[in-house]
This record gives structure tokens, sequence and C-alpha cells, in this order.
């Protein structure tokens, strides 16, 4: 080892003394090649660049405009629209803030230093926080993993296991109404050469257990299905697939309870749940931390996707962010002290916002299971277009599906999947309720909905058509036959 | 630890913990907590064990001093009007017109 070292200090040393056209061409390699400034791309500005300042409102903004407001402005003067997509993210809590701002200010030692009180206070504070998450969920302590979020939880359980069992083990199930980031990891992890099973939903979102059993293979290593469907509000039979997969040995079960955590009752061991995934700003904490449980007895292995400092059993390196922690941990205590005063709070909302709806409008179709969160309610208005829909509701914050793909006007996948006809997938809103929507907001929006439903469908042909009595879907649209 | 608190002293924590309620800029947060105070001293109220009510006691004059704070931090950055708390705008507006 000394002796290969020093050669190669030699010919470093021997090495600067060519000049740089030379070296490249007959130069062994080494461990670090230098590239050339002719690999180096540097682009011209195009002539339509204008300083960031400038801001071009995109073609999905629906025609808002973006306004910032500026706090030394008069606050009375401008009116926020109430938000009702809690599917998207939630407020901070006031309290979840209040745990955070220490660690942001004074406390703002790195948890993983050892040698120091600052470091020790920081360590505390992340472990508090590690037990309060592991408390809401039934685990312990130490299955619990902090990440920036599900998706990179989700990503590392599921590409994570999946590579670390390659060898004997190719086959992955998951669903079809799974979000994106569990979507994308199957398909990146299906070109590596894995096969994946998207396992298709009933008509009311569930599983059918049945259908998962006949998925399974002998060398199935993964089944992810998620808690609570993030558009729908679909809760999964959770507890009766774990009960089934415990019966095949060596499959692991992971799911992905963003939306679920804190809202409803999780127990991992109730469950029989080898790999979890939490966010943070689902249940009314930061954004930007998320956590994992990855159950140590029997012991799940999986390949890192991060590595570096051994941090997080190894599965996660990288220095904790602590006042981000500190608040998962906190508004995961909150979740679990206040999950029966929400749970009562949301479900008399929902009842309110769905029967106020149901009675003056017609033609309006629940989407997804009945027994669902009830935090999550997703209409679908009959000849009426969701985005139209959403235009024209200013000063409600909806979306018609997950934010992720609030972009884009393709129906809702997940609707799709549930069976739902095109223009009745292109016709749903998501209504997002939790701890801090009110009765007066709830009103509120049943007022506007009603309104706006009505004054849309007397602009639509197709209503007229109804009305008249005509079925839809007898008529033949296409122009080919004049 | 004290004894029970005397009516006088949960009525006391009631009035403060309201007006702290009370005093948050943000539509939501100052509706939540001061639904969530009338619950939890609703609660204590009706609580025939005086160990348990001791107990909720303590944790509700806790939760004053977390919401004291919160209530400051929610007076500096929060307290823009919502679109509920003012009728008498007209709705349906677009943003480009």
């Amino acid at each position: 080892m000394l002796s290969r070292l020093s050669r190669s200090a030699a010919k470093k040393a021997a090495s600067k003394t060519i000049s740089p056209a030379t070296f490249s061409a007959g130069a062994r390699r080494n461990i670090v090649q230098p590239s050339g400034a002719e690999r180096a791309s540097v682009m011209d500005l195009p002539s339509t660049y204008k300083d960031e300042s400038h801001f071009t409102p995109r073609s999905d903004m629906l025609g808002f405009k973006l306004e910032v407001p500026r706090r030394e402005e008069n606050l009375k003067e401008k009116t926020r629209p109430i938000y009702l997509d809690m599917q998207a993210t939630t407020p901070v809590d006031p309290r979840v803030l209040d745990a955070m701002l220490p660690y942001l200010t004074d406390q703002y030692g790195n948890p993983h230093s050892r040698t120091h009180a600052y470091g020790w206070e920081a360590e505390q504070g992340v472990e508090d926080a590690r037990k309060h998450v592991a408390d809401l969920i039934g685990a312990d302590p130490k299955d619990i993993v902090f990440t920036s979020g599900a998706t990179e939880t989700n990503n590392m359980a599921i590409k994570g296991v999946a590579r670390f069992h390659k060898e004997k083990k190719k086959h992955i199930i998951t669903t079809q109404t799974e979000h994106k980031c569990v979507l994308d990891s199957c398909r990146k992890l299906g070109e590596e050469g894995f096969d994946i099973t998207y396992l298709p939903v009933q008509n009311n979102g569930v599983v059918d257990l049945n259908v998962l059993e006949a998925a399974i293979r002998p060398d199935t290593s993964l089944v992810s299905i998620m808690t609570v469907n993030n558009e729908t509000g679909v809760i999964q039979p959770i507890k009766e697939i774990g009960a089934l997969l415990r019966k095949h040995r060596g499959i692991y079960f992971h799911t992905d309870a963003a939306q679920a955590a804190g809202k409803i009752p999780v127990d991992v061991n109730e469950m029989n749940v080898d790999l979890m995934s939490i966010s943070g700003h689902k249940l009314y904490g930061p954004k930007g931390i998320g956590a994992a449980y990855v159950r140590r007895r029997p012991r799940v292995r999986l390949e890192p996707i991060i590595n570096g400092g051994g941090q997080e059993r190894g599965l996660r390196s990288g220095t904790l962010p602590t006042a981000l922690v500190v608040g998962l941990g906190e508004a995961a205590r909150i979740a679990r002290k206040e999950m029966a005063r929400d749970r009562s709070h949301v479900e008399a909302l929902s009842k309110r916002l769905i029967e106020g709806i149901n009675s003056q409008v017609e033609y309006v179709v629940r989407n997804g299971d009945v027994e669902g969160y009830p935090g999550c309610v997703n209409l679908s208005f009959s000849y009426v277009e969701g985005e139209s829909l959403l235009m024209a509701l200013k000063d409600i914050a909806l979306s018609s599906g997950s934010a992720c793909t609030s972009a884009s006007l393709e129906p809702s996948y997940v609707l799709r999947a549930l069976g739902a006809a095109e223009d009745m997938a292109h016709s749903s809103l998501r209504f997002g309720l939790g701890r801090f929507t009110t009765e007066a907001e709830v009103d509120f929006v049943v007022q506007h909905i009603v309104g706006t439903v009505h004054r849309l469908r007397e602009m639509s042909p197709l209503w007229e058509m109804v009305q008249e009595g005509i079925d839809i879907n007898s008529i033949d649209w296409s122009q080919s036959q004049h | 630890m004290s004894a029970v608190p005397s009516r006088r002293a949960v009525l006391g924590l009631y009035s403060s913990t309201l007006r702290t309620a009370k005093s948050f800029s943000s539509y939501n947060f100052r509706n939540y907590f001061v639904r969530r105070t009338r619950d939890v001293f609703r609660n204590i109220q009706t609580e025939q064990d005086p160990s348990r009510v001791q107990s909720m006691y303590q944790e509700a004059v806790k939760d004053l001093a977390v919401l004291r704070r919160s209530a400051i931090v929610n007076q500096l950055y929060g307290g823009w009007r919502l679109a509920v708390e003012d009728p008498a705008k007209p709705v349906l507006q677009r943003g480009d017109d």
C-alpha cells in the first residue's frame, strides 16, 4: 500500500511538468479525471430573457394573477381564499412552530455532535421527537428513520427492499391508485428488470384481497399499498392485507401512510406492516421532513439510497434538520392527543358539506368508498368541468385532484382506476377538511359551489340536452356520417 | 404537587386561555383554539375524579404558556383576512379582469 502511494505521488509530481494539452492524450486514468473546458457547457442567455423579477403567468394558473402580498401594505385590503386542500398540505400548527423556534434560534447544535452541550441538547430534541412519532404509530423509537418526506421514504422503501433482494426476488406488487412517487419508483425498477404488478381496485377504490393473493408469486419481495388514498380518501384494509402477507414468508409489506398517520388510528404491529411512510406537512407539521418506519424485528434489510456518515442506522445519511424533526415530533404528539377531537370535528364538517351540496345540487357523485377518511371528499359534478369550476371559485382554494398532477388537464388516473367515466373524472373536485376548517367556511363553500354549478350548467348545452331528456351517451359526436 | 385546583382557579385559567385564543390574528387558528379551549374546560368541568382534574389542570397551564407565545408569533406573521370573514365583498371574481 505504501509503495503504491509513493509511486502515484511521484507520477503526480512528474505530470506537473507536462503541459495540459499533451497530458490528456497519453496519460493513464487517475482516480479523478480532469475534464477539459470543451466539455463544460456554458449557454448564452436567450434574447427573450428578462431578469428574475419578471414573472410570466403559466397556462396552468387558470388565469389567476400571482400577487405576492407585502406585509408592509394594509392587511385589510386583500382577502385570501379559504383553504380546503388539506390533502395537498396542511398549515403548520402554531404549537408546532412554538416547539421548533428554539432550535431555529439558540439551540442550533448538530444533533450528531457528541462532544458538547449544543450537540447534546439537539440530540435530546431529536430523540424526543422520534419517541413521539413512534408512539403515534405504535412502534419502537429505534425503528423510526427521519427522511425529507414521504416521497423520499417511499423511494427508499421500494427501491431499497427491491434492490437488496434482487438476486433472488424480482417481483413487486402495488396498486393502480398509489401516489405518483410509488408508481414512478416502480416504473424505474421495471426498467431495471423487475416485474411489477399493478393491482386493479374495485369500484369503491378498495383492493380485493383475493386479487392480491392471486398476484403473489414465490419471487415477490415487496407489496406496497397506501393506507389512505390522497385523492379519494379511500382507506385500504391494511390490517387484513398485513395478516394475509404474514402467511407468505419473505414478503415485505410497505404502506404509504402519509395521509393516514395522525388522522386515523395506525398501529404497525396490529397491521403487520414492515415499512411505513409518514410525511410531516400532512399532519400540521413543517414541510421537508418525513419519517420511515423500518421494522427491526424481524429485520427488514434494504439498500440505502443516500450513503454517507451513517446517520439514522446508515439508512439515510446526512445531518438531521433538528428544527424540522422537532416540528414533526410535536405534530405527531399533538395529532395523537387530539385525534378523537379532530376526527369528530372533521366528520361533522364532512357531513355538513356533503348534505349541503346534495340537498341543493343534483347529479353529484361521490368518488371512492363512503367509509373512507371523512376529511377527503371527492365529488364529481356532472355536466360541469372541474377546471372551470375551480376557475370560477377564486375565493376557495380547492383542487381537482393531487397537487402533483394539478397542472395537467388530464383526468385523474386514480379516478379512472376506480372505473369513473372520463367525463366524471374531468368534473371532480377534492375537498380537504382538517383541524382548522370551520363550519362557516364549509357553509361558504357550499353556498358558492351551488351557485357556480348552477351558473355553469345554465351555460352548458349538455345540461340543456339532459333537461330535455336526451341520453348523452347515445349521441354519436363524430362528423363522419355527414 | 398541589391539591385539587379550586373552582376559581379553573375559571381564571379558562378566561385567560380563552382571551389568549381570541388574540390570534389568523381566522382558522383563532377559531380552532377558541373551540378547543371551550372543549377542554368543559371536560374539566364534567370530570369527577379529583386526580384526573388535577392532571388536566396542570396540562392546561402548560398549554396556556405555549398558546401565549404562539399567539404573539401569529400576531406578527398572520392576519390576512379570509374571504369568509368579509361577507360584503363580492365573490366570483377573476383575477385578470
